[in-house]
Protein backbone atom coordinates (compact mmCIF):
# COMPACT_ATOMS: atom_id res chain seq x y z
CA UNK A 1 0.00 0.00 0.00
CA UNK A 2 1.54 3.52 -1.23
CA UNK A 3 0.26 6.41 0.78
CA UNK A 4 0.66 10.12 0.15
CA UNK A 5 -0.20 12.65 3.00
CA UNK A 6 -0.04 16.27 1.35
CA UNK A 7 3.01 15.13 -0.69
CA UNK A 8 4.12 18.16 -2.64
CA UNK A 9 7.19 19.00 -4.10
CA UNK A 10 8.42 22.79 -5.02
CA UNK A 11 11.72 23.14 -7.27
CA UNK A 12 14.30 23.90 -4.90
CA UNK A 13 15.81 27.03 -7.43
CA UNK A 14 12.89 28.27 -8.89
CA UNK A 15 10.16 27.82 -6.13
CA UNK A 16 8.14 26.74 -8.65
CA UNK A 17 5.31 24.03 -7.56
CA UNK A 18 5.81 20.79 -9.48
CA UNK A 19 3.40 18.78 -7.34
CA UNK A 20 0.36 20.80 -5.34
CA UNK A 21 -0.02 18.53 -1.58
CA UNK A 22 -1.70 15.65 -2.55
CA UNK A 23 -3.03 13.22 -0.48
CA UNK A 24 -4.30 9.26 -1.62
CA UNK A 25 -4.31 5.86 -0.52
CA UNK A 26 -2.91 3.33 -3.45
CA UNK A 27 -3.95 -0.02 -3.06
CA UNK A 28 -5.23 -1.52 -6.18
CA UNK A 29 -3.43 -4.06 -7.93
CA UNK A 30 -3.33 -1.94 -11.01
CA UNK A 31 -3.63 2.01 -11.12
CA UNK A 32 -3.04 4.16 -14.09
CA UNK A 33 -1.84 7.50 -14.37
CA UNK A 34 -2.62 10.03 -17.23
CA UNK A 35 -1.87 13.28 -18.12
CA UNK A 36 -0.79 15.88 -20.48
CA UNK A 37 3.49 16.63 -21.32
CA UNK A 38 4.69 18.42 -17.91
CA UNK A 39 1.79 17.48 -16.30
CA UNK A 40 3.75 16.22 -13.25
CA UNK A 41 3.09 12.55 -14.20
CA UNK A 42 6.83 11.11 -13.84
CA UNK A 43 7.58 13.39 -10.77
CA UNK A 44 4.24 11.53 -8.35
CA UNK A 45 5.83 8.32 -9.96
CA UNK A 46 9.33 9.52 -8.78
CA UNK A 47 7.83 9.89 -5.04
CA UNK A 48 6.41 6.61 -4.82
CA UNK A 49 10.24 4.92 -4.56
CA UNK A 50 12.07 8.04 -3.39
CA UNK A 51 13.71 9.14 -6.56
CA UNK A 52 11.81 12.27 -5.87
CA UNK A 53 11.95 13.58 -2.19
CA UNK A 54 8.27 15.61 -1.08
CA UNK A 55 9.19 19.28 0.06
CA UNK A 56 6.67 19.05 2.08
CA UNK A 57 4.02 16.16 3.68
CA UNK A 58 5.61 12.48 3.20
CA UNK A 59 5.06 9.25 1.11
CA UNK A 60 4.88 5.62 2.73
CA UNK A 61 5.16 2.18 1.23
CA UNK A 62 4.43 -0.28 3.41
CA UNK A 63 4.31 1.76 6.20
CA UNK A 64 7.80 2.65 5.73
CA UNK A 65 8.40 6.58 4.94
CA UNK A 66 10.20 7.23 1.57
CA UNK A 67 12.65 9.82 3.46
CA UNK A 68 13.89 8.14 6.29
CA UNK A 69 13.50 4.63 4.93
CA UNK A 70 15.06 5.39 1.38
CA UNK A 71 16.73 1.69 0.98
CA UNK A 72 13.74 -0.55 1.85
CA UNK A 73 11.53 1.41 -0.22
CA UNK A 74 13.63 0.64 -3.15
CA UNK A 75 14.21 -2.23 -2.06
CA UNK A 76 10.26 -3.03 -2.52
CA UNK A 77 9.31 -0.64 -5.39
CA UNK A 78 10.82 -2.03 -8.49
CA UNK A 79 11.03 1.47 -11.26
CA UNK A 80 10.99 1.16 -15.11
CA UNK A 81 11.97 4.09 -17.48
CA UNK A 82 11.09 5.22 -20.41
CA UNK A 83 14.01 4.79 -22.08
CA UNK A 84 15.43 1.21 -20.71
CA UNK A 85 18.77 2.16 -22.19
CA UNK A 86 19.59 4.67 -19.59
CA UNK A 87 18.18 1.81 -17.34
CA UNK A 88 20.97 -0.57 -18.42
CA UNK A 89 24.47 -0.48 -17.13
CA UNK A 90 26.81 -3.46 -18.04
CA UNK A 91 27.26 -4.19 -21.66
CA UNK A 92 25.61 -7.79 -21.77
CA UNK A 93 22.38 -8.94 -20.83
CA UNK A 94 23.17 -11.62 -18.34
CA UNK A 95 25.63 -9.25 -16.67
CA UNK A 96 23.20 -6.27 -15.97
CA UNK A 97 20.78 -8.77 -14.35
CA UNK A 98 23.70 -10.20 -12.10
CA UNK A 99 24.44 -6.26 -11.39
CA UNK A 100 20.74 -6.64 -9.90
CA UNK A 101 21.61 -9.86 -7.87
CA UNK A 102 24.99 -8.78 -6.11
CA UNK A 103 22.93 -7.80 -3.37
CA UNK A 104 20.88 -10.57 -2.85
CA UNK A 105 22.38 -13.46 -4.47
CA UNK A 106 25.95 -14.26 -2.86
CA UNK A 107 28.25 -16.49 -5.54
CA UNK A 108 29.18 -15.79 -9.12
CA UNK A 109 27.29 -18.55 -9.99
CA UNK A 110 24.65 -18.86 -8.29
CA UNK A 111 24.32 -15.09 -9.66
CA UNK A 112 24.61 -16.16 -12.93
CA UNK A 113 21.93 -19.07 -12.54
CA UNK A 114 19.30 -16.41 -11.11
CA UNK A 115 20.05 -14.09 -14.19
CA UNK A 116 19.76 -16.96 -17.14
CA UNK A 117 16.55 -17.69 -14.81
CA UNK A 118 14.89 -14.71 -14.87
CA UNK A 119 16.56 -13.84 -18.31
CA UNK A 120 14.42 -17.21 -19.60
CA UNK A 121 11.48 -16.06 -17.85
CA UNK A 122 10.88 -13.11 -20.28
CA UNK A 123 12.02 -14.76 -23.39
CA UNK A 124 15.17 -13.62 -23.63
CA UNK A 125 17.36 -17.08 -22.82
CA UNK A 126 19.13 -16.71 -26.18
CA UNK A 127 19.81 -12.94 -25.52
CA UNK A 128 22.03 -13.76 -22.62
CA UNK A 129 25.57 -12.82 -24.13
CA UNK A 130 24.49 -10.25 -26.62
CA UNK A 131 25.55 -6.68 -26.49
CA UNK A 132 22.67 -4.58 -24.83
CA UNK A 133 23.51 -2.11 -27.60
CA UNK A 134 22.83 -4.49 -29.93
CA UNK A 135 19.21 -5.59 -28.89
CA UNK A 136 15.95 -4.37 -29.88
CA UNK A 137 14.05 -1.70 -28.13
CA UNK A 138 11.51 -3.66 -26.89
CA UNK A 139 13.74 -6.52 -25.81
CA UNK A 140 16.00 -3.85 -24.09
CA UNK A 141 12.82 -2.94 -22.48
CA UNK A 142 11.83 -6.20 -21.01
CA UNK A 143 15.76 -7.17 -20.39
CA UNK A 144 15.39 -3.38 -18.37
CA UNK A 145 12.27 -5.55 -16.35
CA UNK A 146 13.91 -8.30 -16.04
CA UNK A 147 16.65 -5.97 -13.78
CA UNK A 148 13.75 -4.99 -11.79
CA UNK A 149 12.22 -8.24 -11.35
CA UNK A 150 15.59 -10.07 -10.37
CA UNK A 151 15.00 -8.70 -6.66
CA UNK A 152 11.54 -9.44 -6.49
CA UNK A 153 9.92 -6.28 -5.88
CA UNK A 154 6.45 -5.95 -4.05
CA UNK A 155 5.44 -3.04 -6.28
CA UNK A 156 6.01 -2.01 -9.86
CA UNK A 157 6.23 1.77 -10.74
CA UNK A 158 6.21 1.83 -14.88
CA UNK A 159 6.98 6.01 -16.24
CA UNK A 160 5.46 5.02 -19.96
CA UNK A 161 6.76 1.79 -20.00
CA UNK A 162 5.93 1.70 -23.43
CA UNK A 163 6.18 4.85 -25.12
CA UNK A 164 8.90 4.19 -27.50
CA UNK A 165 7.89 0.56 -28.47
CA UNK A 166 6.33 -0.36 -31.84
CA UNK A 167 2.61 -2.14 -31.60
CA UNK A 168 3.96 -5.44 -31.37
CA UNK A 169 6.05 -5.03 -28.22
CA UNK A 170 4.00 -2.47 -26.53
CA UNK A 171 1.29 -4.98 -26.41
CA UNK A 172 3.55 -7.46 -25.11
CA UNK A 173 5.31 -5.87 -22.37
CA UNK A 174 1.56 -4.60 -21.54
CA UNK A 175 0.51 -7.74 -20.93
CA UNK A 176 3.43 -8.97 -19.18
CA UNK A 177 3.55 -5.81 -16.72
CA UNK A 178 0.02 -7.35 -15.74
CA UNK A 179 0.14 -10.53 -15.58
CA UNK A 180 3.00 -9.84 -12.64
CA UNK A 181 1.73 -10.97 -9.16
CA UNK A 182 3.18 -7.07 -8.18
CA UNK A 183 1.46 -4.08 -7.59
CA UNK A 184 1.73 -2.48 -10.98
CA UNK A 185 1.54 1.61 -11.00
CA UNK A 186 1.52 2.68 -14.64
CA UNK A 187 2.11 6.16 -16.24
CA UNK A 188 0.84 6.37 -19.87
CA UNK A 189 0.09 8.04 -22.73
CA UNK A 190 -1.46 4.94 -24.08
CA UNK A 191 -5.14 5.44 -22.97
CA UNK A 192 -5.45 1.75 -24.01
CA UNK A 193 -3.65 0.57 -21.23
CA UNK A 194 -4.80 2.83 -18.43
CA UNK A 195 -8.48 1.54 -19.34
CA UNK A 196 -7.24 -1.85 -18.34
CA UNK A 197 -6.36 -0.75 -14.73
CA UNK A 198 -8.65 -1.01 -11.69
CA UNK A 199 -8.45 2.79 -11.19
CA UNK A 200 -6.92 6.02 -13.37
CA UNK A 201 -5.41 8.98 -11.82
CA UNK A 202 -5.56 12.21 -14.20
CA UNK A 203 -2.71 14.79 -13.49
CA UNK A 204 -2.90 18.43 -14.43
CA UNK A 205 -0.52 21.18 -13.50
CA UNK A 206 0.78 19.15 -10.81
CA UNK A 207 -2.82 17.99 -9.36
CA UNK A 208 -4.94 15.46 -9.35
CA UNK A 209 -8.03 16.08 -11.11
CA UNK A 210 -9.59 13.08 -11.24
CA UNK A 211 -9.71 9.82 -9.10
CA UNK A 212 -11.40 6.80 -10.25
CA UNK A 213 -12.57 4.34 -12.49
CA UNK A 214 -10.29 4.28 -15.68
CA UNK A 215 -13.70 4.87 -18.12
CA UNK A 216 -14.41 8.02 -16.44
CA UNK A 217 -10.79 9.29 -16.06
CA UNK A 218 -9.95 8.62 -20.07
CA UNK A 219 -13.35 10.53 -20.30
CA UNK A 220 -12.53 12.82 -18.21
CA UNK A 221 -8.84 13.72 -19.28
CA UNK A 222 -10.04 13.96 -22.93
CA UNK A 223 -12.71 16.75 -21.81
CA UNK A 224 -9.83 18.30 -20.21
CA UNK A 225 -8.02 18.35 -23.31
CA UNK A 226 -10.45 18.98 -26.07
CA UNK A 227 -12.78 20.99 -23.80
CA UNK A 228 -16.09 20.97 -22.76
CA UNK A 229 -18.30 24.14 -22.15
CA UNK A 230 -18.63 23.84 -18.26
CA UNK A 231 -15.47 22.10 -18.03
CA UNK A 232 -13.00 24.46 -19.11
CA UNK A 233 -14.17 26.85 -16.36
CA UNK A 234 -12.49 24.61 -13.65
CA UNK A 235 -9.12 24.40 -15.32
CA UNK B 1 29.88 4.92 -36.32
CA UNK B 2 28.45 1.39 -34.33
CA UNK B 3 27.43 1.36 -30.62
CA UNK B 4 28.80 -2.42 -31.00
CA UNK B 5 32.72 -1.21 -31.30
CA UNK B 6 34.67 -2.56 -28.74
CA UNK B 7 31.40 -4.49 -27.35
CA UNK B 8 32.68 -8.16 -26.36
CA UNK B 9 32.25 -10.62 -28.39
CA UNK B 10 32.47 -14.20 -27.60
CA UNK B 11 34.44 -16.09 -29.87
CA UNK B 12 37.85 -18.53 -28.89
CA UNK B 13 40.41 -16.19 -30.80
CA UNK B 14 43.83 -16.37 -29.02
CA UNK B 15 43.11 -13.07 -27.54
CA UNK B 16 40.07 -14.63 -26.54
CA UNK B 17 41.60 -17.16 -24.71
CA UNK B 18 44.97 -15.11 -23.21
CA UNK B 19 43.98 -13.92 -19.15
CA UNK B 20 42.18 -11.17 -18.59
CA UNK B 21 45.46 -9.64 -16.64
CA UNK B 22 47.50 -10.64 -19.32
CA UNK B 23 45.84 -8.22 -21.84
CA UNK B 24 45.15 -5.05 -19.36
CA UNK B 25 48.63 -5.38 -18.60
CA UNK B 26 49.51 -5.22 -21.88
CA UNK B 27 47.58 -2.49 -23.22
CA UNK B 28 49.11 -0.46 -19.65
CA UNK B 29 52.31 -1.63 -20.52
CA UNK B 30 52.29 -0.53 -24.34
CA UNK B 31 50.34 2.40 -23.45
CA UNK B 32 53.42 3.79 -21.28
CA UNK B 33 56.11 2.15 -23.53
CA UNK B 34 54.76 4.57 -26.21
CA UNK B 35 54.95 8.04 -24.78
CA UNK B 36 59.14 6.95 -24.65
CA UNK B 37 59.00 5.71 -28.23
CA UNK B 38 60.37 8.05 -30.37
CA UNK B 39 61.64 6.07 -33.07
CA UNK B 40 59.65 5.81 -36.31
CA UNK B 41 59.66 2.09 -37.35
CA UNK B 42 59.01 1.34 -34.23
CA UNK B 43 56.08 3.42 -33.91
CA UNK B 44 55.16 1.97 -37.28
CA UNK B 45 55.95 -1.76 -36.12
CA UNK B 46 53.71 -1.07 -32.55
CA UNK B 47 51.32 0.42 -34.85
CA UNK B 48 50.25 -2.21 -37.03
CA UNK B 49 50.93 -5.05 -34.05
CA UNK B 50 48.24 -3.77 -32.36
CA UNK B 51 46.17 -3.58 -35.91
CA UNK B 52 46.87 -7.22 -36.24
CA UNK B 53 46.13 -7.79 -32.71
CA UNK B 54 42.72 -6.42 -33.26
CA UNK B 55 41.79 -7.74 -36.42
CA UNK B 56 43.00 -11.23 -34.63
CA UNK B 57 39.98 -10.91 -32.79
CA UNK B 58 37.51 -11.32 -35.30
CA UNK B 59 35.54 -8.07 -35.10
CA UNK B 60 32.60 -7.59 -37.49
CA UNK B 61 34.12 -6.57 -39.89
CA UNK B 62 31.72 -3.29 -40.70
CA UNK B 63 32.31 -1.92 -37.96
CA UNK B 64 36.03 -2.54 -37.66
CA UNK B 65 36.32 -1.02 -40.79
CA UNK B 66 34.47 1.92 -40.13
CA UNK B 67 36.63 2.29 -36.68
CA UNK B 68 39.76 1.84 -38.60
CA UNK B 69 39.74 4.12 -41.12
CA UNK B 70 38.11 6.87 -38.56
CA UNK B 71 40.96 6.44 -36.30
CA UNK B 72 43.51 6.53 -39.41
CA UNK B 73 41.62 9.84 -40.25
CA UNK B 74 42.39 10.88 -36.58
CA UNK B 75 45.50 10.16 -36.37
CA UNK B 76 46.21 11.77 -39.87
CA UNK B 77 45.06 15.18 -38.57
CA UNK B 78 47.25 14.70 -35.60
CA UNK B 79 50.05 14.20 -37.63
CA UNK B 80 48.47 17.17 -39.82
CA UNK B 81 48.83 19.59 -37.12
CA UNK B 82 52.16 18.90 -36.58
CA UNK B 83 53.38 18.79 -40.07
CA UNK B 84 52.05 22.44 -40.68
CA UNK B 85 54.31 23.16 -37.93
CA UNK B 86 57.17 21.65 -39.51
CA UNK B 87 57.88 19.12 -36.85
CA UNK B 88 56.95 16.21 -38.83
CA UNK B 89 58.62 13.73 -36.82
CA UNK B 90 56.57 14.55 -33.83
CA UNK B 91 53.58 14.39 -36.20
CA UNK B 92 54.71 10.64 -36.94
CA UNK B 93 54.60 10.05 -33.67
CA UNK B 94 51.77 10.77 -32.24
CA UNK B 95 50.29 9.56 -35.17
CA UNK B 96 51.44 6.08 -34.52
CA UNK B 97 50.81 6.53 -30.25
CA UNK B 98 47.43 6.99 -31.21
CA UNK B 99 46.72 4.34 -33.70
CA UNK B 100 48.72 1.54 -31.35
CA UNK B 101 46.80 2.35 -28.06
CA UNK B 102 43.38 2.72 -29.79
CA UNK B 103 43.43 -0.77 -31.57
CA UNK B 104 44.93 -2.42 -29.06
CA UNK B 105 42.32 -0.73 -26.53
CA UNK B 106 39.69 -2.61 -29.12
CA UNK B 107 41.46 -5.65 -28.86
CA UNK B 108 40.80 -6.47 -25.18
CA UNK B 109 37.78 -5.19 -25.23
CA UNK B 110 36.26 -7.18 -27.98
CA UNK B 111 38.04 -10.44 -26.38
CA UNK B 112 37.94 -9.80 -22.64
CA UNK B 113 34.22 -9.90 -21.13
CA UNK B 114 33.40 -6.85 -19.10
CA UNK B 115 32.68 -9.00 -15.69
CA UNK B 116 36.04 -10.07 -16.12
CA UNK B 117 37.60 -6.99 -16.40
CA UNK B 118 36.19 -5.66 -13.35
CA UNK B 119 36.50 -8.87 -11.17
CA UNK B 120 40.46 -8.10 -12.12
CA UNK B 121 40.18 -4.22 -11.55
CA UNK B 122 38.53 -5.51 -7.87
CA UNK B 123 40.77 -7.54 -7.86
CA UNK B 124 43.99 -5.63 -8.19
CA UNK B 125 41.89 -2.73 -5.84
CA UNK B 126 40.98 -5.52 -2.90
CA UNK B 127 44.37 -5.25 -0.62
CA UNK B 128 43.56 -1.34 -0.14
CA UNK B 129 39.79 -2.02 0.59
CA UNK B 130 40.54 0.09 3.57
CA UNK B 131 41.44 2.88 1.88
CA UNK B 132 39.30 2.77 -1.63
CA UNK B 133 35.55 1.04 -2.02
CA UNK B 134 36.95 -1.77 -4.37
CA UNK B 135 33.08 -2.18 -5.78
CA UNK B 136 32.62 1.34 -6.38
CA UNK B 137 35.60 2.22 -8.33
CA UNK B 138 34.35 -1.14 -10.61
CA UNK B 139 30.89 0.10 -10.51
CA UNK B 140 32.37 3.79 -12.06
CA UNK B 141 34.46 2.28 -14.31
CA UNK B 142 31.59 -0.19 -15.49
CA UNK B 143 29.60 3.66 -16.32
CA UNK B 144 32.68 5.23 -17.76
CA UNK B 145 32.45 2.23 -20.43
CA UNK B 146 28.98 2.03 -20.61
CA UNK B 147 28.55 6.17 -21.67
CA UNK B 148 31.30 5.59 -24.51
CA UNK B 149 28.92 3.92 -27.07
CA UNK B 150 26.16 6.13 -26.02
CA UNK B 151 28.16 8.94 -26.63
CA UNK B 152 29.36 7.44 -29.90
CA UNK B 153 25.56 7.35 -30.92
CA UNK B 154 24.60 10.90 -29.59
CA UNK B 155 27.22 12.38 -31.01
CA UNK B 156 26.44 10.69 -34.58
CA UNK B 157 22.80 11.63 -34.20
CA UNK B 158 23.78 15.21 -33.24
CA UNK B 159 25.70 15.31 -36.52
CA UNK B 160 22.39 14.00 -38.99
CA UNK B 161 20.29 16.67 -36.69
CA UNK B 162 22.69 19.32 -37.77
CA UNK B 163 23.09 18.35 -41.11
CA UNK B 164 19.48 18.01 -41.86
CA UNK B 165 19.03 21.78 -40.67
CA UNK B 166 21.83 23.06 -43.01
CA UNK B 167 24.53 23.68 -40.07
CA UNK B 168 26.95 20.28 -40.05
CA UNK B 169 29.78 23.49 -40.59
CA UNK B 170 29.44 24.53 -36.96
CA UNK B 171 31.20 22.64 -34.42
CA UNK B 172 29.14 24.54 -31.89
CA UNK B 173 25.49 22.79 -33.57
CA UNK B 174 26.30 19.26 -33.00
CA UNK B 175 28.82 19.92 -29.54
CA UNK B 176 25.94 21.71 -27.53
CA UNK B 177 23.48 19.20 -27.99
CA UNK B 178 25.39 16.23 -27.78
CA UNK B 179 27.30 17.57 -24.85
CA UNK B 180 23.36 18.26 -23.43
CA UNK B 181 22.12 15.01 -24.25
CA UNK B 182 25.31 12.90 -23.01
CA UNK B 183 24.58 14.76 -19.62
CA UNK B 184 21.14 13.89 -19.62
CA UNK B 185 22.22 10.30 -19.81
CA UNK B 186 24.60 10.50 -17.46
CA UNK B 187 22.05 12.04 -15.19
CA UNK B 188 19.18 9.05 -16.15
CA UNK B 189 21.60 6.32 -15.86
CA UNK B 190 22.52 7.99 -12.07
CA UNK B 191 18.57 7.64 -11.12
CA UNK B 192 18.41 4.41 -12.19
CA UNK B 193 20.95 2.85 -10.58
CA UNK B 194 19.70 4.96 -7.40
CA UNK B 195 16.20 3.32 -8.76
CA UNK B 196 17.92 -0.52 -8.67
CA UNK B 197 18.95 -0.11 -5.36
CA UNK B 198 22.85 -0.23 -6.59
CA UNK B 199 24.27 2.21 -5.03
CA UNK B 200 22.56 0.95 -1.96
CA UNK B 201 24.71 -2.25 -3.09
CA UNK B 202 27.86 -0.44 -2.77
CA UNK B 203 27.37 0.81 0.61
CA UNK B 204 26.27 -2.70 1.87
CA UNK B 205 29.82 -4.38 0.47
CA UNK B 206 31.13 -2.25 2.57
CA UNK B 207 29.95 -3.73 5.64
CA UNK B 208 30.84 -7.22 4.10
CA UNK B 209 34.24 -6.41 3.95
CA UNK B 210 34.22 -5.63 7.47
CA UNK B 211 32.40 -8.85 8.53
CA UNK B 212 35.05 -11.02 6.56
CA UNK B 213 37.87 -9.21 8.90
CA UNK B 214 35.98 -10.25 11.97
CA UNK B 215 38.66 -10.02 14.60
CA UNK B 216 39.57 -12.60 17.02
CA UNK B 217 39.64 -10.77 19.86
CA UNK B 218 36.59 -11.08 21.69
CA UNK B 219 36.89 -7.20 22.53
CA UNK B 220 38.07 -6.17 19.24
CA UNK B 221 34.47 -7.67 18.22
CA UNK B 222 32.45 -6.00 20.87
CA UNK B 223 33.31 -2.67 19.65
CA UNK B 224 32.91 -3.47 15.98
CA UNK B 225 29.05 -4.19 16.84
CA UNK B 226 28.75 -1.03 18.66
CA UNK B 227 30.01 0.62 16.02
CA UNK B 228 27.66 -1.05 13.28
CA UNK B 229 24.64 -0.60 15.71
CA UNK B 230 25.63 3.13 16.05
CA UNK B 231 25.69 3.45 12.09
CA UNK B 232 22.64 1.27 12.08
CA UNK B 233 20.69 3.85 14.36
CA UNK B 234 22.10 6.62 12.44
CA UNK B 235 21.14 5.77 8.96
N1 LIG C 1 13.86 19.59 -10.84
C1 LIG C 1 12.97 20.36 -11.44
N2 LIG C 1 13.07 21.69 -11.37
C2 LIG C 1 12.18 22.50 -11.97
N3 LIG C 1 11.15 22.05 -12.67
C3 LIG C 1 10.97 20.74 -12.77
C4 LIG C 1 11.89 19.81 -12.17
N4 LIG C 1 11.47 18.55 -12.45
C5 LIG C 1 10.35 18.69 -13.20
N5 LIG C 1 10.05 20.00 -13.38
C6 LIG C 1 8.88 20.54 -14.11
O1 LIG C 1 7.74 20.00 -13.49
C7 LIG C 1 6.75 19.74 -14.44
C8 LIG C 1 6.26 18.31 -14.31
O2 LIG C 1 7.28 17.43 -14.75
P1 LIG C 1 7.05 15.87 -14.93
O3 LIG C 1 8.28 15.30 -15.51
O4 LIG C 1 6.56 15.30 -13.66
O5 LIG C 1 5.89 15.85 -16.02
P2 LIG C 1 5.25 14.62 -16.77
O6 LIG C 1 3.78 14.67 -16.52
O7 LIG C 1 5.92 13.36 -16.44
O8 LIG C 1 5.48 14.98 -18.30
P3 LIG C 1 5.77 14.02 -19.57
O9 LIG C 1 4.45 13.49 -20.01
O10 LIG C 1 6.33 14.96 -20.57
O11 LIG C 1 6.73 12.98 -19.14
C9 LIG C 1 7.34 20.07 -15.78
O12 LIG C 1 6.86 21.34 -16.17
C10 LIG C 1 8.81 20.10 -15.55
O13 LIG C 1 9.44 21.01 -16.40
MG1 LIG D 1 7.14 12.04 -17.55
Amino acid sequence: MIVFEDAAVVAPDSGVTILEPTTLTLSERHISVIGANGSGKSTLARLINGLVMPTEGTVTVEGKTTRKHGREVRRMVGFLFTDPSAQLIMPTAAEDVMLSLRRTVKGKDARMRAALEALESLGLADRADVAVSALSGGQRQLLALAGVLAVAPKIIVADEPTTLLDLKWRGHVGALLRSLPVQLIEVTHDLDSAMRAERTLVIDSGKVVFDGAPGDAVQFYRDLIFGRPEQTQRV
Amino acid sequence: MNPTLGAYRPLRTPMHLAPAWFKVLLLALVSVLMIFVQDMATGVAFASASLALYLSTLPPWRTALKAILWTFLFAAMAAGYQLWRGEWQLGVDIATDLLTVVFLALAVSTATPMSEMLDLLSGVLRPFRRFVPHETIGLMFSLLIRLIPEMVQILGESRQAAMARGVERSPRAILVPAATRTVGFAVDLGQALHARGIADGVVEERDEVVDSELPKSRRARRALESRKARRRAAR
